[in-house]
């Protein structure tokens, strides 16, 4: 029986925590090539979660299609930050400004999002939610395993394109020395929207995919994009694979927690983490060449 | 000559907003209005003590709601549970927040930039789930209520001040301010604020003039936390309920936003940003939930075009009056 419940858990914590990576990984990729924070990502998961919505209730979408256009609008949504917050801010060569200036942004989609949407939730359901599959004791829906599937896809598909293509590997470049990447004949400025768009689109696509585990209103992002933070910072900045690590870490924290404490307590043992490891080991689980900062 | 020149100035200042301070509740006589002068002052104190953190020491601290919200916890709880009186409470509510100040800097000793942002952050959401969970010391979500202000001050049977009269109370909080104000004044043009400066520009630099950073960043968390704390104080025994979410993380954005719009690095630009940030959504009222929709416009346009925020803007309007070259 426990072992029934222990693995459960296990499950639904990858699950969960699968979808911190995928938005933790747009913070990690941006803070990568260009060490800023954009407060934004939080509302490009929400908006994403949104739009898959309002596809599958106006047109009548699939979920799977509706994922993608979550997707594509997350990736107009990071085009459009980098060319009017991020770029005009460069040249002031300031970490705080842009923070503060997407603090801004973020307000104002909430407040805008909150104008026409409402602040009642919105109850997102798949046809997938409710098929379940059990074996041996265990459920799992359709829905966490169209998750896990697009999730581990995508993390991989991004994974072999900074591994292996050309522009990955400029981009990886860029994110270790931007002056002499630039020296080398990249265009460190396409590389940076380039960063942009991939990082927002995740986030917008991991808002389709969480908004039935989330309660849907216009400030759903908020909750996420706080553990993003820690995830980013527990797995150490700009780095890929320590991201995707305190992620699952994260989302198995998560659900084991709210299986064995109280749901209440969750953001208490994150955040309990994350000032644990920079009290510990500020440089994150695996650590890189940067450490500037620390 | 030029320093005489600038005392007089500031004494013209100092005289300008007693008057003001005065003159306000006077002026705007209904309890609307007298409310929103009483949270503008509080918002004032929260403002001053996240610009000694962030404008003078140089550091991101992104969870100043953390240090109002245990200043305001810390002095009602003790009050009601313990029976404190309100005086006793008030020292204790900010002097647990400026240890809690203390605590958070020595995150801040190792980390830096965006790292210190998080951890600060990471701080208030842990400080808010606590004061939300923690149900049977705090009442959870439910809130406390009917917090009483703080006690009258009479004289031989005499009543002399009632704090439950809202221009008392405005009076109190505002002067605690202007006072605060002098303090931290005084503070940051003594060799203090040159040493913070020092920190904040350069470390190791600092460090290499024989400079302990650790030190000074610890002193200024704690200065600015319980400050931050002393707000919250006032907060508890002005509103008389207190909730969690009056305490969330976006309750630290606001106060950045109030530092930047102002001017962080200058003590008069935060006041300003405060007044501003407080009255503003109060002002746009007429346009419902469009109102916040223009406070984080103003945010941003605020960074992209007029990074020193108020102060600035005020420096360049004087200088194009010719009153140029005054530094300020």
């Amino acid at each position: 029986m426990t072992t029934t419940i222990v693995l459960q858990q296990a499950i639904n914590g990858v699950v969960l925590g699968s979808l911190y990576v995928l938005v933790a990984l747009g913070l990690t990729l941006i803070y990568g090539v260009l060490v800023q924070i954009n407060f934004a990502h939080a509302d490009f998961v929400t908006l994403g979660a949104f739009a898959a919505y309002f596809l599958m209730h106006m047109v009548g979408a699939g979920y799977i299609v509706s994922i993608g256009f979550a997707f594509v609008v997350g990736a107009v949504l990071g085009w459009l930050i980098n060319a009017s917050i991020f770029t005009p801010l460069r040249r002031k060569g300031n970490e705080l400004l842009p923070l503060i200036a997407t603090i801004g942004v973020s307000v104002m989609m909430q407040n805008l999002m909150l104008a026409w949407f409402g602040p009642i939730p919105y109850a997102f359901e798949t046809q997938y939610s409710s098929q379940v599959i059990r074996f041996a004791g265990i459920f799992v829906s359709w829905q966490s395993v169209i998750i896990i599937a697009v999730s581990s896809v995508t993390i991989a598909l991004l994974y072999a394109f900074m591994k292996f293509t050309f522009l990955g590997k400029a981009l990886r470049a860029v994110s270790q020395d931007r002056e002499t990447a630039g020296l080398m004949g990249i265009n460190p400025n396409q590389l940076i929207m380039l960063t942009f768009i991939i990082a927002s689109a995740l986030a917008g696509m991991a808002g389709a995919m969480l908004a039935p585990v989330l309660v849907l209103t216009p400030f759903a992002g908020t909750s996420v994009i706080v553990k993003a933070f820690a995830i980013v910072i527990i797995g150490g900045f700009g780095n890929v694979e320590g991201t995707i690590l305190a992620g699952l870490i994260v989302g198995l924290v998560e659900s084991y927690t709210t299986q064995y404490l109280d749901p209440g307590l969750i953001d208490i043992v994150v955040f309990g983490l994350l000032l644990l490891m920079l009290a510990i080991k500020p440089t994150g689980l695996i650590s890189e060449r940067r450490e500037e900062n620390v | 000559m030029e320093r005489r020149a600038n005392l007089l100035s500031r004494r013209t200042g100092l005289t300008l907003a007693a008057l003001s301070i005065i003159a306000l509740p006077l002026i705007f006589n209904d309890t609307y209005w007298r409310t929103n002068l009483t949270i503008c002052a509080i918002n004032v104190l929260l403002a001053l003590g996240l610009d000694f953190i962030l404008g003078y020491a140089g550091q991101l601290n992104l969870g100043h709601s953390a240090f109002y919200g245990l200043g305001a916890y810390v002095s009602t709880l003790l009050i009601v549970k313990l029976g404190v009186p309100f005086w006793g409470a008030f020292a204790a509510g900010v002097a647990f927040s400026g240890l809690a100040g203390m605590f958070l800097s020595l995150f801040a000793v190792r980390l830096r930039g965006h790292y210190l942002a998080i951890a600060s952050l990471g701080f208030a959401v842990i400080i808010y789930q606590i004061l939300l969970n923690w149900i049977s010391l705090t009442q959870g979500p439910l809130g406390i209520y009917g917090i009483s202000p703080p006690p009258p001050i009479a004289i031989a049977g005499t009543l002399l001040v009632d704090f439950r009269n809202l221009t008392a109370f405005f009076y109190l909080v505002s002067g605690f301010t202007l006072v605060v104000y002098l303090l931290l004044d005084q503070l940051v043009r003594s060799p203090v604020g040159e040493t913070l400066t020092a920190i904040r520009e350069d470390e190791v630099s600092a460090a290499s003039l024989g400079i302990n950073g650790a030190a000074w960043k610890v002193f200024a968390f704690g200065v600015g936390a319980a400050i931050g704390g002393a707000a919250g104080c006032f907060y508890a025994s002005f509103v008389g309920t207190l909730v969690p979410d009056a305490f969330f993380v976006t309750e630290a954005f606001n106060i950045l936003a109030m530092v930047i719009v102002g001017g962080m690095g200058t003590l008069i630009g935060p006041v300003f940003g405060a007044i501003l940030l407080t009255l503003l959504p109060e002002v746009l009222r007429g346009i419902g939930d469009l109102r916040l929709v223009v406070y984080g416009a103003a945010l941003t346009f605020v960074v992209l075009f007029m990074p020193g925020g108020l102060a600035q803007a005020a420096r360049i309007v004087r200088e194009k009056l010719g009153f140029g070259g005054q530094p300020s």
